[in-house]
């Protein structure tokens, strides 16, 4: 019946349809009183994942055989690219992004099915079925809409247009893949909620069971926003790493519900309330994950993100009806017994500030939403407004501040009411911190550059934009104030957490050093420490984002032998050089075949002492000839990055022109990252005690800290392979693609598997309690 | 089969390592795509055999057809409730007042729902016990009938035991000290805390 791949490749695409729906239906029979048939939804659930896996494979096939037959091959690859760009390609189109989507949802489908053998039986029924719902969605879009497998009309090309340069780009390879994880990640969360109105069974069960699979959706949505900043800031050379993009904006936007819904959470597991809301939260995320890939594929408003125009948007329109019309019939359908049978009992208590926190962080959540919306919403009565960055920032950066400050504020209240002497107790120190951290930076802030008030122009006309002015030119010093102020909250936790554990231990006669108290607190509550070094990591990000405050851009042309003079740089411009084809090229650089590369030789004196050469380069690729790329060449530090972009260079006189930027600070952001990393690991991981756990619990959570620290390592060191500084004798360049992937081998090799070990760490460890309650089922 | 589970992935490992530094990259691809498919078809199968009844429900199956009840958790999230109350005392974030309020509340709601968990959970046990009862005499009645010599030892022991637990409908046994009826695999009185190892095992 098939005689070629492509026509096996759609063949498969139609039996992912055919085995979701029989799973799907055998799912729901067991869920109407047949529970033996579980057995078989759960093997169906299986070989649904094993045939997008079958369908990923054919297609990986199909790009390193060449066959140019198939359309999408032939628009994304070409003979030229390496394996692991073919790779790449997977995910770089709409049409093989779906199906790379679809990949990672059977991943968790798998995970999630097996993590639930044996447990929540009521509940799993409607679990499996609503994941079959979703996969079957992308099976049908896939069919349809946008199949990987198409063929060209035109038949084979003989060779393929190539992956976008743009793309072949070392974050490029990391940062979708995570982003998805998040993305699709935020599917079981919402299966569970949807299998839990379904069965009425509202308490805890299900907002138990969903804690861990939402953190680690949240992480990744963390890990997948920061790696596009980090993509932004190298790649598209315009200075900055976040424009306000609708399609940034679509990533972040489930980053600040998933990020709501981790807090009030934590509210129903000790009361019965916010029920309503932690379902409200949990729809609304996964619906942002649906909407913000529509927003992103259907094209309806124009971004650099923007994937070929397509009917898909259609299919997504009814999907995302279908999404909100079960979610909130369920919800209504269910109100009665959603009802909080608590309340919160004052004002000046974890669950207020928690609550605060929330509608803060949906505050900002829908503001970003409408503001992304609003050039298609003023469509509606003629208007076509355009909505740039400096809105953005101008109302994000109070909005970000309060959920800021909120932040440090939640974490000195106790649960349920706090008295005022310990109200007093707890605010003294993060008080003086404070204050001391805004007397330093009013004293000494200017003297380093980094002054406490930055004047802004006025954005908008009237009262408010007086308001905004004024507000915006404290914000960095306000900013840094509130870092200091969560530092010493965040420190504070600790510090009492230990003098408790000390304490304890001096009254039951045994003596335990601060260092050991600190290990086995965090161990003891690896949830509540574990979320705190988060806040440490969103702290650092902030010092990143307040960085921008005090940036320094300039614009200029050179010729060779000038110098410029920008912040505490002196920049000469040496002349310019054309590989291959220079002598002074590397041998890498001569042997590159798929680009010509300009490169502007900067030699970079700082206060007077030489510390290294920047290359700022535009790369023509033979296969987009029109469309030079734009290199960006950096020095980096904690302090400040050195950031220059070439724009032209005059091939007879070499002159060119230049764009510098000095950015303070940005490193902090991807340093609160690996922070955040860090935290959130701490609180995904399993809980250990010598009782329950045999050995190998100890081998798996022992694999989940070395996969967890890999990757986090990982991370770390790609920027350093990526762009190391040195002289043009040694003549390394920075953007060498083809020798950047040969040096990172062998840390993306220990990258990659770090990231599947932490992906399989994390979800294997879940089954942790099985064994323990299969022997004690009444613990 | 575990083996297989194991064995499988391994050599299909193997098979595409080998592939691969014979052939190239692309048949690397294609042993894993053909693993794929043997995998998709295996548990193809594997869901129909279950959809007709065939495959044999194991225990680990049949153990976890008792579902967590409502109380349940309910129960762990008020015992969280308290060690969170615990941890906030020590680090002095409560005061003693409300500390003594909270705790006595919680400890109250511990109390109903371990007690209504009991309540319970001896209906489904006694629906369990006559599932296995029924259960034990077809299979006994079966093997009578075909070959008696084939019949494990332990399995008639257990039937035994089995049918005289059942037969006494309101299972346990009594503390010797209070006389309150405790679970048959109780080793202290859930009343008074007297140990009830000692005690003669007498099913009321």
């Amino acid at each position: 019946m098939w005689q070629s791949l492509p026509e096996l490749g759609t063949g498969i695409v139609y039996a992912i349809l055919v085995a979701a729906a029989y799973t799907f239906a055998v799912a729901l029979a067991a869920g109407r009183g047949r529970p033996r048939l579980l057995q078989a939804a759960r093997f169906g659930a299986y070989s649904t994942a094993a045939l997008v896996l079958f369908a990923v494979l054919l297609l990986s096939y199909a790009f390193v055989s060449h066959d140019f037959r198939i359309r999408y091959v032939a628009h994304y690859s070409d003979r030229r690219m390496s394996t692991a760009y073919l790779l790449t390609s997977l995910w770089g189109g709409q049409d093989g992004s779906l199906l790379w989507w679809s990949l990672l949802l059977s991943g968790y489908i798998t995970a999630c099915v097996a993590w639930l053998k044996g447990r929540y039986r009521e509940l799993q029924p409607y679990v499996i079925a609503t994941l079959m719902v979703i996969i079957g969605f992308f099976a049908v879009l896939m069919l349809f809409a946008a199949n990987p497998f198409e063929t060209s009309i035109a038949g084979a090309r003989p060779d393929g247009e190539g992956l976008n340069p743009l793309l072949q780009n070392y974050w490029m390879i990391i940062h979708p893949p995570c982003l998805y994880m998040g993305f699709v990640g935020c599917s079981v969360p919402f299966a569970f909620c949807v299998s839990a109105l379904v069965t009425r069974r509202l308490d805890n069960e299900w907002v138990i069971a969903v804690r861990k699979w939402m953190l680690f959706a949240f992480l990744f949505l963390s890990i997948g926003n920061v790696l596009g900043m980090m993509w932004a800031y190298e790649e598209l050379g315009w200075g900055g790493y976040w424009a306000w993009d609708p399609v940034e904006n679509a990533a972040c936007l489930p980053w600040f519900t998933a990020a709501a819904y981790v807090h009030s959470t934590m509210i129903q597991e000790r009361r019965p309330m916010l029920r309503v809301w932690n379902v409200f939260l949990i729809c609304l995320t996964f619906f942002l994950t649906i909407f913000g890939t529509f927003l992103t594929r259907a094209g309806i408003i124009t971004s650099v993100h923007s994937f070929a125009q397509s009917s898909i948007g259609t299919y997504f329109v009814y999907f995302m009806g279908l999404i909100l019309g079960t979610s909130l019939g369920l919800m209504v359908w269910r109100l009665p017994e959603l009802k909080s049978k608590g309340q919160i009992e004052a004002a000046a208590s974890r669950e207020a500030m928690f609550v605060a926190n929330n509608w803060a962080l949906l505050g900002g959540m829908t503001f970003i939403l409408v503001s992304t919306m609003y050039p298609k919403i003023s469509e509606l009565w003629g208007e076509s407004a355009t909505v740039g960055p400096p809105h953005f920032n101008r109302w994000m950066g109070p909005i970000g501040l309060i959920i800021f400050a909120l932040m440090g504020l939640a974490p000195l209240f106790g649960w349920r009411k706090t008295s005022g002497a310990s109200i007093k107790k707890a605010f003294r120190a993060p008080l003086i911190a404070l204050a001391v951290t805004v007397a330093l930076h009013l004293a000494l802030g200017s003297y380093l550059n980094y002054p406490f008030f930055v004047p802004r122009d006025a954005f908008y006309p009237g009262a408010v934009g007086v308001i905004l002015q004024k507000v915006g030119s404290c914000l960095p010093g306000i900013t840094i104030g509130l870092c200091g102020f969560n530092v010493a909250v965040i420190v504070q936790e600790f510090v009492r957490g230990v003098g408790a554990r000390r304490a304890a231990a001096d009254k039951r006669g045994e003596h335990e050093s601060a260092f050991a108290a600190l290990l086995r607190l965090v161990e003891k509550n690896r949830r509540r420490y574990g979320g705190y070094i988060v806040h440490l990591g969103i702290v650092s990000m902030f010092i990143g984002f307040t960085g921008t405050a005090w940036n320094i851009d300039r614009e200029t042309a050179m010729v060779p032998g000038q110098s410029y003079r920008i912040g505490e740089y002196d920049l000469k411009y040496e002349g310019s050089r054309r590989c291959p084809g220079n002598p002074k090229c590397s041998a890498a650089e001569q042997a590159d075949i798929e680009k010509m590369m300009i490169f502007a030789d900067i030699e970079v004196t700082r206060s007077g002492k030489m510390v290294g050469y920047v290359h700022p380069a535009k790369f023509i690729y033979q296969s987009q000839p029109d469309g030079p790329t734009t290199e960006v060449s950096m020095m980096r530090s904690l302090h400040e990055d050195l950031y220059t972009v070439v724009g032209q260079i005059d091939p007879q006189s070499k002159r060119a022109t230049f764009q510098f930027h000095v950015n303070p600070l940005v490193s902090w952001i991807w340093v609160g990252l690996l922070i955040l990393i860090a935290g959130t690991v701490t609180s995904l991981f399993p809980e250990l005690s010598l009782a329950e756990a045999g050995a190998w619990s100890y081998v798996r959570s022992a694999a989940g800290v070395a996969a967890g620290t890999a990757f986090a390592v990982w991370i770390a060191m790609a920027p350093g392979t990526a762009y190391t500084h040195e002289r043009p004798a040694t003549a390394r360049r920075p953007q060498d693609t083809s020798l950047r992937s040969l040096r990172s081998l062998p840390t993306s090799g220990l990258g990659t598997a770090g990231f599947v070990g932490l992906a399989l760490g994390s979800v294997v460890s879940f089954g942790r309690r099985r064994r323990v309650d299969a022997k004690s089922p009444r613990d | 089969m575990s083996v297989v589970r194991w064995a499988a992935p391994l050599i299909t490992l193997l098979a595409a390592i080998v592939a691969g530094t014979l052939f190239g990259v692309q048949l690397v691809v294609l042993t894993l795509a053909a693993a794929a498919l043997l995998l998709v078809i295996w548990l193809l199968w594997s869901s129909v055999q279950a959809l007709a009844g065939e495959s044999e429900l194991t225990f680990e199956e049949a153990f976890s057809l008792g579902a967590r009840s409502a109380e349940e958790e309910q129960k762990r999230a008020v015992l969280r409730a308290l060690k969170d109350l615990e941890y906030e005392r020590s680090v002095g974030k409560i005061s003693e007042d409300d500390y003594h309020e909270y705790s006595a509340r919680y400890r109250t709601e511990a109390k109903r729902l371990i007690q209504s968990l009991d309540e319970n959970l001896a209906e489904s046990r006694k629906q369990v016990e006559y599932e296995i009862e029924r259960r034990l005499a077809k299979v006994a009645a079966k093997s009578a009938s075909n070959k008696p010599s084939e019949q494990p030892a332990s399995a008639e022991t257990v039937t035994e035991t089995l049918t005289v637990t059942v037969t006494g409908a309101p299972m346990g046994r009594e503390c010797p000290a209070c006389q309150v009826k405790n679970e048959l695999d109780a080793r202290f009185c859930k009343a008074c805390g007297n140990s009830m190892t000692e005690a003669t095992e007498t099913p009321s």
